[in-house]
């Protein structure tokens, strides 16, 4: 294998890992949020209100229902307003937190809800105010769940991410198009598919450490 | 001015078109000092009682006066400021599973504010109080149920409180960690003039360590008074069904032995102080020549003081039934037919 394709390579694997990270980062800027009103807002939640969980829970599954690479070229306008172009990474980010936001939510909408009833009780006892019992109790008695689901969530979005290469978005993902599909040049096809799957690998395995780590339950 | 004062308390649940009453007119007084008993079956309403004293739960009618103060006329700024004077523990301790001993017991200090250190200065004088001192770093998932439950309590005590609410705080744990917990509370009782309020469905705790106590069936106040006067004088089907219940295993239905025994009469006996170390049935056994069936005995210890009863069944002859009751009356025991 000649410089040339090993810069490729690292090129693409460096741009994988970039797109990956940051929509799953600006994904939990509003997933996060948005799962948190979903956990408060529940009938059983702490300020229960109807009238929000169902326009947010409406919203959440119409884009979960949309399959990813509809969305992504769904959203093709709405990417050239605000990246000024609609391919190459950065543009790619912009699908993938729009697919990986709803996602993100519904992860930690799942994880808070896990929080014992009896802990958020004893709080309530305590004085606490509902701000409180968010920051102080559910998302800290959540974290390693919290960190399980950030896990998932990033290989899904590494998924996605591979899968918007088909459309010109750069990172291993196109060089497995162009490469592997257009010009049939199989042994560069398979070593993007390897680093894809060390990469998984190298996420998951990171995460669980963390979340292991972080578990105070045994 | 009492401690706690509940009036006309009530509390309706709906759920869509089904509406469970599961308090109706409650009224209590709680005195200052006062370990006051809750007792009641499974669904009495002895949860929603007690979450109505913080507020956790608003009464539907009625109030609840802690400290001479409304707690329905707060707002929520100050429902939360009250909270912190009226601590609680629970029957599934509740503690953050996250967070070790000294984290847990600075938890209610932190939340209001007071800085780290101070905080966990004082959530170590309060693991020593419990007898965990070196227990700080350990999580609730390293510590028995017991040790969890003392932890829980420092907790509740870290920020000075006035009343300590007790939802079933002995119910997951077996009789001799109840008994050390029990003994916890009433030091506490003792050493901070800790109002407390036990909320149980096992008499024997109120014996243990309660002054006074309500009897809740199905959301109605059937009973209430000092602990003493309620095992000895019972008025109440409820009271009497949690006393022969826990003397006496289940209570007796027709089936029990009691009931199979048609011949004569069947009176229950409780032994005061003065009395229990006499062989007081033996004596009356003897002077009468006549015999007499013990069907069951139990003695235990109320208030500190040895107490027991027993189930007797007396002769036929009424003659005789009534010398044999009078004799046991004149040595201070109290004598009650059992009808049931
Ligand atoms: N949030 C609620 N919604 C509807 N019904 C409720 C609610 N909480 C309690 N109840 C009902 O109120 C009644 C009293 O319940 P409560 O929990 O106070 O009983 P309890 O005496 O504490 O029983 P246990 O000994 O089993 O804890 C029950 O019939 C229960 O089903
Ligand atoms: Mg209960």
């Amino acid at each position: 294998m000649d410089m040339k394709t090993i810069q490729l390579l690292a090129n693409g694997l460096l741009e994988t890992v970039y797109m990956t990270l940051v929509s799953t980062a600006l994904g939990y800027l509003i997933g996060l949020p948005v799962g948190i009103l979903l956990t408060v807002t529940d009938k059983e939640g702490i300020r229960p209100n109807a009238f929000i969980y169902r326009i947010l829970d409406v919203i959440i599954n119409i884009m979960r229902s949309i399959p990813f690479l509809i969305l992504l070229i769904l959203l093709i306008p709405f990417t050239r307003f605000l990246v000024g172009k609609s391919y190459g990474t950065t543009a790619t980010i912009v699908p993938l937190v729009v697919s990986a936001a709803p996602y993100i939510a519904r992860m930690v909408e799942s994880s808070l809800k896990e929080v014992d009833a009896g802990v958020i009780e004893a709080a309530r006892s305590m004085g606490a105010s509902n701000l409180t019992i968010v920051f102080r109790v559910l998302l800290v008695e959540a974290k390693t769940s919290l960190i399980t689901g950030a896990t998932i969530t990033l290989g899904t979005i590494l998924g996605y991410s591979a899968m918007a290469g088909t459309v010109a978005g750069g990172g291993l993902g196109d060089i497995a198009i162009q490469y592997g599909y257009y010009r049939w040049q199989t042994d560069i096809m398979l070593i993007t598919v390897a680093l894809l799957v060390i990469l998984f690998q190298i996420f998951q395995m990171i995460g669980m450490k963390i979340a292991s780590a972080l578990d105070h339950r045994k | 001015m009492s401690e706690i004062e509940v009036r006309h308390l009530s509390k309706t649940f709906t759920q869509k078109d089904l509406k469970v009453d599961a308090l109706s007119d409650i009224n209590i007084n709680i005195e200052k000092g006062d370990i006051y008993g809750i007792i009641g079956m499974s669904g009495a309403g002895k949860s929603t009682l007690v979450r109505c004293l913080n507020y956790l739960e608003r009464p539907t009618d009625g109030q609840v006066i802690v400290r001479g103060q409304e707690m329905g006329a707060l707002s929520e700024k100050e429902l939360r400021q009250a909270r912190m004077k009226i601590a609680m523990i629970f029957q599934s301790f509740n503690l953050l599973q996250q967070k070790n001993a000294v984290e847990n017991i600075s938890f209610p200090l932190r939340i209001q504010g007071t800085p780290k250190k101070e905080a966990k200065a004082r959530a170590k004088e309060l693991l020593r109080t419990v007898g965990l001192s070196d227990k700080a770093k350990s999580y609730p998932s390293q510590l028995s149920g017991g040790q969890q439950q003392r932890v829980a309590i420092a907790r509740a005590l870290a920020c000075d409180p006035d009343i300590l609410l007790c939802d079933e705080a002995t119910s997951a744990l077996d009789p001799q960690t109840t008994d050390q917990i029990l003994d916890l509370i009433k030091e506490i009782n003792e050493s901070l003039h800790l109002t407390i309020v036990i909320i149980t469905h096992q008499m024997s705790v109120i014996q243990k360590i309660c002054n006074r106590v309500a009897i809740i069936e199905n959301g109605h106040l059937v009973e209430e008074g000092r602990v003493e006067d309620i095992f000895n004088h019972p008025k109440s089907r409820a009271a009497r069904e949690l006393i022969f219940r826990e003397v006496h295993g289940d209570p007796p239905t027709l089936q029990s032995p009691i009931d199979e025994i048609t011949e004569g009469t069947k009176i229950r006996i409780v032994f005061t102080a003065n009395s229990a170390f006499e062989p007081v049935v033996s004596n009356m056994i003897l002077k009468f020549g006549q015999p007499v069936n013990i069907l069951r005995a139990n003695t235990r210890n109320v208030g500190g003081v040895a107490k027991g009863d027993m189930i007797l069944q007396l002769p036929v002859d009424r003659e005789t039934r009534l010398q044999m009751e009078d004799y046991l009356k004149e040595r201070g025991l109290e004598v009650e037919e059992v009808t049931t």
